[in-house]
């Protein structure tokens, strides 16, 4: 049938069956199965897009991700990327070029790690004592010591490390991976965002924007504390049984309006969107509720420990998140909370504190469950650290300014190698040298995991095929892959 | 471009839309140019006759060049055998089409049973063809490219129903399926329906109540009349229009999506226009080419908008400034941004006012409709002059201020002196980072810090080798930038100096501007086809004319209009062409469209596409009916109105259980259809209910935020230091003005308004959809929108009838649903309120008193509940 175009952005949240308005049911299951990636958007009208789930293009061993993003710059030199050579010659002059983003307070003075390293697992691979529990875990994961984006300023790198290229505006990774493969669940949206008490990361929406993909793949922001979803909790005074009065008497005045005209299906169709909304509350409200997990899960995350209490419960939130078909969940931390230009030698003890223990317990959980190898975990930030030191005005005040020419990252499961270090900075950890990740290359290798390929996993865009990696000389960095 | 969602053979797309009767399919016999072509043009032709150069030397434009045959193979057609005809044997091996959408199994079908029976066609064919595309006899006369025929009105049965013509032609059309019209809507019904409809407002209970007592003859008619004298009636209907022009308050394309801070004039130019009853004619004639009328170029439109006999004019060329446009901002490619701004025009032009996707002919002949490449490109020959892609003009250079020259030396003035506070501050922030530089040059060795200061000295490209050495050494000491890194105090002083310039400047008189499009004095730009639509691929230069199919004598050949400022004059000629009553489109398409909003459905249910995949007029004759009574009235929209919402069709109810079994789609009219309020209309009326609507009229947008859950609301960002939102702050009465009012931002809809159905302006949108979805409910039971003016509506209801709960009730629903509550209606009601009270007294107990706030009233809160649940109900959210 040809149908006249449709302007609306208000796409089916959920679409099987859900919607029954102009969206007629078949059309929605026609468009099952459909390739995600190379829908032709008719000329005059958006396509109607929906979340129901899409083969990728070849069998993919991903299914689902958690992105645990680190806003700052962690620094790669002190956590994952030992170096001999900033020790010995901690305190002197540094030899090389070296770019500032901070001139003020710039130094040419060597910053050797004051923490140590030393080699955990049956793989071996060096990590610094600030991160023990994920040295429980290192022959899980895959570590990447060769990331590179080239672009100083937090923005933009971010832009390059979510969207693919310095710009803002664009989508974002789980936008992409919503777009390409739908959803797995019927009564959680695809693509869910959990945020830090303290707020957003700076750049805030930017992080889960849907840049000009329809808004159905925007990300859902999960609040940091309860109500956890917006619109999902009634008014306090409302909750439990007002609320249940409240639809029950909306359903009889419905029905009694609708005796008046019947064989009308749209007054059918709103009468069990209401009876919807009500399972979407129970139903994500289920899934954020974390009371029902066993004291050992519990403990194994840290919820109870104030100090990795938050962090915890997210991480955990995440993994139910994932374990009921949600596609792409991204956890983030507030401000640039990894941004030490200064007191670094109090301040990132205190961010791996926060992280260390619930982010390896995710890994192990998810193993334990069989669901590690269908599921990327992902631990990172936008950009790492320089190896001379920033403010000399006192160690304790010592800090480091930003790097984006070398630093590190870790990912686990859903396809990735296990118990594997990848690539390397020069002798000073400041710029990768060997086998290095573009950002474009960590996105087309990511892709791969869940089956998708970069270059055809496109959206017309003021009349361009638009892609994640944007026609940039992206790798899929085989050598990353179990 | 291809708008088939799936492989449904073209035929059985047409074959579908038509009413039962008309025609079906059946073995009955197939022609080529009935049957087989269409299929050819829109898989083959393409490449197979309408480029320069033949694929394969395979041309199958006729049927006559199936007889020749294939390069290579064997012969195309063997009449009586498709197995040994290539033409199906390269389409079923899925050889060919070589790209796009493969030809359907039903349509394949449709050629070999062709085939077999004898191959024939029903005309004589050229005996020559231009190379390009060909339109048929069977293109010329498809039914909205023929001129408006006026019928005679018919003859029904039952006369009592017949209150004008509309009526007949619909009745008609009913009694032949044994139906007639629903009953008569009742007095409460059709108030609430009527001033929905024309003024996007639910009527005030006073209104309902005197209309309900009016007994005189013409009530109705005075109700009518009442409606559309009322500011609001233009608010509502410029709402239409703008989905159509593709309004919005921001440039798109770019990923900044930055602000077109002026877009409101023409905004509230169309407001201004419905109001007045200005002739649709004259409306359209503006918007196309009032720069040509008011005989402004670029260069003296900045005199013209000063002139109030022109301003308006140049104000409604804002229409071709709607379309998404990048220029202005960093895009990655500038010249395909500037064609795509043109290109977008041409879009919201065509499928506004012309009723065709003539877009499509953008790259390629059109594989539906008889628009070829070429015709695309004239198209664009009339509107190349006012944007000429090579001498470029970005919004703002498109903008013309509405300064007077006495406004002008006082801002000139002003900003003279504002320059000289901040080179004052630039002095300062110099003096400073010197002096912390004599402070830091002394922690330096004695022997470098002359050297040190020479190199500081040395701007920075003269700098030897030696001197960068220095300074990397020592970062630091530099101190020619950064002043606030070394020292906020002194950083403080600079920025406040700086504030003195800001604070001065905004004591310029305001300045406005006028948004238009112009063209520059005698520069004509020569228009190309673009191959395959690609503008670095430049072929034969075109001159403008009208579509091919549409050509009449009036427009061919193609004659600009005279104009005394020495601009091309081509789209006054057009516009006048279009308004001229023997277009074929226009009139259709502007009636059509107007009919949609008042009936729920055109008569062409796809009111964008005229054209081949469009839906074929439900009521041909009342849509030619219509078109002509419009042009005969002189184009005045409210006449139409009149003569629509006083039809028996228009005032019948919505309940017909015979019409609903035989016409479930109600394309017959046996009922009033039933339909949701849309998205501006719902949160207009939620505000006018609960009593905080905000009736002022026009200016510029009320502004939105992204509030920090990530909702946009209307209201003020605040932001802390790193630019964040920390809170939106409410803009006081601003908080409630009409949707309509509420700035377009093209990367952030409103929620509540995009939540229910508002369209994205990418370019335009000719047809909303009404979707139900779970997300609206959410909204509807827990937003605080929603909350909020249900407990306004509580606190209003308390106020008006105090301490009386069942007329509470029952002035909710004369509020909300224009109706009388039955007893048992109310009994429900206070059963629900007793109980809910109770209930939400038992939950303020468990969760305590609240920190700031009044006390909890329980019964307040379970009024305000009942008040959230009619809002929230299909009473409330449909017209009927």
């Amino acid at each position: 049938m040809t149908r006249p175009a449709l302007c609306s952005r208000r796409h089916v949240l959920h679409a099987g069956g859900f919607s029954l308005g102009t969206l007629a049911l078949a059309s929605l299951l026609r468009e099952e199965g459909l390739l995600a990636a190379p829908v032709k958007p008719l000329i005059d009208g958006p396509l109607r897009y929906n979340l129901l789930p899409k083969k990728p293009h070849y069998e993919p061993k991903a299914k689902a991700m958690i992105s645990l993003f680190m806003m700052g710059g962690p620094s790669q030199m002190d956590l994952f990327d030992p170096k001999p050579m900033l020790t010995k010659y901690d305190g002197q002059s540094f030899p090389g070029e070296i770019k500032y983003d901070n001139l003020a307070q710039a130094s040419a003075k060597v910053f050797g790690s004051p923490w140590k390293f030393s080699p955990r697992g049956e793989c071996g691979t060096q990590l610094s004592e600030l991160l023990p529990h994920l040295g429980n875990v290192i022959d899980d994961i895959t570590l990447i010591r060769s990331m590179h984006s080239g672009v100083n300023n937090h923005g933009q790198a971010l832009y390059a490390l979510n969207g693919g290229r310095v710009t803002a505006g664009r989508p974002t990774l789980g936008a992409w991976l919503s777009y390409g493969l739908g959803s797995e669940s019927q009564e959680l949206p695809a693509y869910m965002v959990l945020a830090h008490p303290n707020g957003l990361p700076t750049f805030q929406g930017e992080h889960f924007t849907n840049g000009w993909l329809p808004s159905l793949y925007q990300g859902t922001l999960i609040r940091p504390k309860e109500p956890r979803v917006l619109n999902l909790d009634p008014a306090p005074y409302l909750s439990g049984a007002p609320q249940i009065r409240q639809i029950d008497f909306l359903r009889s005045f419905n029905e009694e309006y609708g005796s008046d005209y019947p064989g009308e299906h749209d007054l059918q169709a709103r009468i069990s969107s209401y009876e919807l909304a009500a399972r979407m509350q129970t139903a994500a409200k289920e899934a954020l509720d974390i009371s029902s997990e066993p004291p050992h899960i519990r403990k194994l995350y840290g919820v109870d420990n104030p100090q990795t209490s938050d962090y915890a419960t997210r991480c955990l939130i995440a993994r139910r998140l994932i374990e009921r078909g949600v596609r792409f969940v991204q956890v983030l931390n507030s401000g640039q909370s990894w941004d030490q230009h200064g007191d670094l030698i109090s301040a990132l003890p205190t961010n791996c504190m926060q992280v260390d223990q619930p982010s390896a317990a995710l890994v192990s959980d998810l193993k334990q469950r069989g669901l590690l190898d269908s599921t990327v975990v992902h631990f990172g930030g936008e950009m790492g650290r320089l190896p001379v030191l920033q403010n000399d005005a006192g160690r304790e005040k010592w800090g480091r300014d930003h790097n984006t020419y070398g630093f590190s990252q870790w990912v686990a499961g859903g396809g990735f190698k296990r118990g594997f270090v990848y690539g390397e900075t020069d002798e000073w950890s400041h710029r990768a040298v060997k086998d290095i990740v573009h950002h474009y290359d960590w996105h087309a290798t990511l892709l791969q995991c869940f089956g998708l390929d970069h270059t055809k996993l496109i959206y017309k865009h003021n009349g361009l095929s638009a892609s994640l990696t944007d026609g940039q000389e992206a790798r899929v960095v085989t050598e990353l892959l179990a | 471009m291809n708008r088939h969602p799936t492989g449904f053979s073209i035929l059985a797309v047409m074959g579908a839309l038509v009413l039962p009767g008309a025609w079906a399919l059946g073995e009955e016999e197939l022609f080529w140019e009935r049957d087989i072509r269409p299929i050819f043009k829109a898989h083959c032709t393409a490449c197979h006759g309408e480029e320069e150069s033949l694929a394969g030397g395979v041309d199958l434009r006729l049927r006559r060049f199936l007889d020749r045959n294939a390069q290579g193979i064997g012969p195309l057609l063997v009449v009586g055998q498709p197995g040994a005809s290539e033409v199906v044997r390269v389409i079923r091996s899925g050889e060919m089409p070589k790209e796009g959408k493969k030809v359907s199994e039903a349509d394949i079908g449709l050629i070999e049973r062709w085939i077999s029976a004898g191959a024939k066609h029903l005309k004589p064919e050229p005996e020559s063809l231009a190379p390009g595309m060909h339109i048929t006899e069977e293109d010329r006369t498809w039914w909205a490219f023929t001129p408006v025929v006026v019928s005679e009105v018919p003859k029904t049965f039952d006369e009592q129903r017949v209150r004008n013509p509309i009526d007949a032609f619909v009745l008609s059309k009913l009694e032949e399926q044994n139906l007639s019209f629903a009953p008569e809507a009742d007095r409460r019904t059709i108030v609430r329906r009527l001033s929905l409809d024309l003024t996007g407002l639910p009527p005030q209970r006073e209104e309902v109540d005197s209309f309900v007592a009016d007994t005189s003859a013409d009530a109705y008619e005075k109700l009518v009349e009442r409606l559309l004298s009322s500011p609001a009636y233009g608010e509502r209907w410029a709402r239409h229009w703008l989905d159509v022009v593709g309004y919005a308050d921001s440039n798109g394309f770019a990923e900044n999506d930055s602000l077109r801070l002026y877009a409101w004039q023409y905004r509230d130019y169309v407001t201004r226009c419905f109001n007045n009853d200005t002739p649709l004619s004259q409306f359209i004639v503006e918007q196309l080419a009032g720069d040509e009328l008011a005989a402004a170029t670029h260069d003296s439109t900045q005199q013209a908008v000063l002139d109030p006999a022109h301003r308006d004019q140049l104000i409604a060329t804002g229409f071709l400034r709607m379309a998404p446009d990048g220029t202005g901002d960093e895009v990655p490619d500038i010249n395909l941004a500037r064609n795509q701004v043109i290109a977008e025009e041409i879009k919201v032009v065509s499928s506004a006012l012309l009723g065709l996707t003539v877009a499509c002919a953008q790259c390629h002949d059109h594989r539906y409709d008889p628009i070829s490449q070429a015709d695309y490109y004239r198209f664009r020959a009339l509107f190349e002059p006012a944007m000429d892609w090579k001498i470029w003009r970005a919004p703002k250079e498109r903008e013309y201020s509405l300064y007077t020259p006495e406004e002008r030396a006082k801002a000139e003035s002003i900003e003279t002196q504002a320059k000289a506070i901040e080179a004052s501050a630039q002095t300062m922030t110099k003096q400073f980072l010197d002096e912390i530089f004599e402070k830091e040059i002394v922690k330096l060795p004695e022997a470098e810090r002359e050297p040190y200061r020479t190199a500081r000295a040395t701007t920075e490209k003269d700098r030897t080798e030696e001197q960068k050495t220095l300074i990397k050494k020592y970062p630091s000491a530099l101190a020619l930038y950064s002043l606030d890194l070394y020292d906020a105090a002194a950083q403080k002083k600079v920025t406040e100096k700086i504030g003195e310039a800001t604070a001065l400047r905004t004591t310029k008189p305001l300045e406005g501007f006028v948004m238009a499009i112009t063209e520059l004095k005698e520069k004509i730009p020569q228009t190309s086809l673009f191959h395959r639509g690609d503008h670095d691929q430049p072929k034969q230069v075109l001159e403008p004319a009208e579509l091919t199919v549409l050509r009449a004598p009036e427009i061919e050949p193609f004659k600009s209009a005279e104009v005394s400022s020495g601009t091309s004059g081509r789209r006054l000629a057009y516009a006048r062409w279009l308004t001229s009553g023997n277009n074929p489109l226009v009139a259709r398409v502007l009636v059509n469209r107007f009919w949609m909003h008042h009936f729920g459905r055109g008569i062409v249910g796809t009111p964008g596409d005229f054209g081949v995949l469009g839906e074929r007029p439900t009521h041909p004759e009342l849509l030619d009916w219509l078109a002509d009574t419009f042009v005969k009235s002189g184009w005045k929209l409210k006449n139409l109105h009149r003569l629509m919402v006083s039809s028996s069709t228009y005032r019948q109810s919505s309940r017909n259980d015979m019409a609903l079994t035989v016409d479930p789609e109600n394309r017959l009219y046996g009922r009033f259809r039933l339909g949701r309020l849309d998205a501006e209309s719902f949160r207009d009326a939620v505000l006018s209910a609960s009593g905080t609507l905000n009736t002022t009229v026009g200016g510029p947008p009320v502004s939105i935020a992204r509030d920090p859950a990530g909702r946009i609301v209307v209201g003020k960002e605040e932001l802390d230091a790193n630019g964040d939102v920390i809170n939106v702050k409410s803009l006081g009465v601003d908080d409630f003005r009409r949707s309509i009012y509420l700035q377009v931002r093209r990367t952030h809809p409103v929620t509540v308004l995009d939540t229910f159905d508002a369209p994205v302006m990418t370019p335009n949108c000719e047809f909303r959809n009404k979707t139900t979805v779970a997300t609206q409910s959410l909204l509807c039971l827990n937003d605080t929108f929603l909350l909020e003016n249900a407990r306004a509506l509580a606190g209003r209801l308390r106020k008006e009838v105090p301490g009386d709960a069942r007329g509470q009730i029952q002035r909710a629903w004369h509020i909300l649903f224009c109706q009388e509550p039955t007893n048992s209606d109310i009994t429900k009601s206070l059963l629900y309120l007793a109980e809910q009270t109770e209930a939400i007294r038992l939950k303020q107990q468990e969760i305590g008193l609240p920190k700031d706030g009044p006390p909890p009233d329980a019964h307040l809160d379970a009024l305000a509940s009942l008040c959230q649940i009619f809002y929230s109900s299909n009473r409330f959210l449909y017209v009927h």
